[in-house]
């Protein structure tokens, strides 16, 4: 499906194609961190479908258990994470939205939660957690 | 109880005193975009005991449906986002983001706000299926 997002600010903007079968949660340590939540929710995006305008600063993250580093983008005005993706000049083969920043997140459900072994404990119980609609 | 964080690439570093009760889930759009992710998990740290133990990170002003204003701060090395708060000087509460605490398994969420606006995907994420690894 055609997808279309931005960061908090506007400052970029993306857009291209995702298929909402492969969405997916990452509960591992790192991203627990560069989201400052709980986990992070991603879909890939193919590099030849992918455009984007503005230019987000570039952090080279080189801490995976794999020893593989990892571009992650994010928004130098207001901190939104955008994606991650392999490092290299120009347009990488793809590129792993954060699903947060996309317009039509509420149709991509993740399909799978990768390094659960790391998950908060709390995740799967979020229906016993009081609710307020707005602010409490 | 004493906490201490700091963003991914450890540019920053802060320490300070939160109380686990206080820990909330916030679900409203403006989190979502800002975390790329379903929602935010954050706590209070009370100004007196907020000390930034190194780094600086940059701040973007954000204007919720209220009309208030907040200051949200993040790593300007790594993106990592560390807190909000508000405007200006004075006694005032830093709404840390969990996810940057080093004690954070002893941080369970007591309250979930703007539920209004929760992935409606997250009930079933008992559901959903597990992977040790990737």
């Amino acid at each position: 499906m055609r997808i279309t997002g931005a960061c908090h600010c506007g400052a970029i903007k993306i857009e291209g194609e995702a298929d909402p079968a492969a969405v997916g949660i990452c509960h591992c340590t790192d991203c627990q961190t560069g989201t400052g939540s709980a986990f992070r929710v991603s879909v890939p995006v193919a590099g030849k479908d992918f455009k984007m305008t503005g230019t987000p600063t570039n952090y080279l993250k080189t801490t995976a258990d794999s020893g593989r580093p990892r571009v992650q983008a994010f928004c130098g005005q207001c901190g939104s994470p955008i994606y991650s993706t392999t490092p290299g000049e120009g347009q990488q083969a793809a590129y792993i939205v954060r699903v947060g920043i996309l317009h039509q997140r509420d149709q991509l459900a993740p399909k799978k939660q990768n390094w659960f072994r790391s998950a908060r404990a709390w995740v799967t119980g979020l229906d016993a957690i009081h609710k307020n609609e707005k602010q409490g | 109880m004493r906490i201490d964080g700091g963003c991914h690439c450890g540019f920053i570093t802060y320490q300070g005193e939160a109380d686990p009760t206080k820990t909330v889930i916030c679900h409203c759009t403006d989190c979502q975009t800002l975390s790329g992710s379903a929602f935010r998990t954050v706590v209070p740290v009370a100004g007196a005991s907020f000390r930034m133990l190194s780094g600086k990170p940059t701040i973007y002003v954000k204007t919720g449906e209220s009309g208030n204003q907040r200051e949200q701060a993040f790593c300007p090395r790594c993106g990592s986002p560390i807190y909000s708060t508000a405007p200006g000087d004075g006694a005032k509460d830093y709404f840390i983001r969990a996810g940057t605490i080093h004690q954070r398994d002893q941080f369970v969420p007591k309250v979930q706000i703007w539920a209004r606006s929760k992935q409606h995907w997250l009930k079933e994420l008992a559901a959903t299926r597990e992977i040790e690894q990737q």
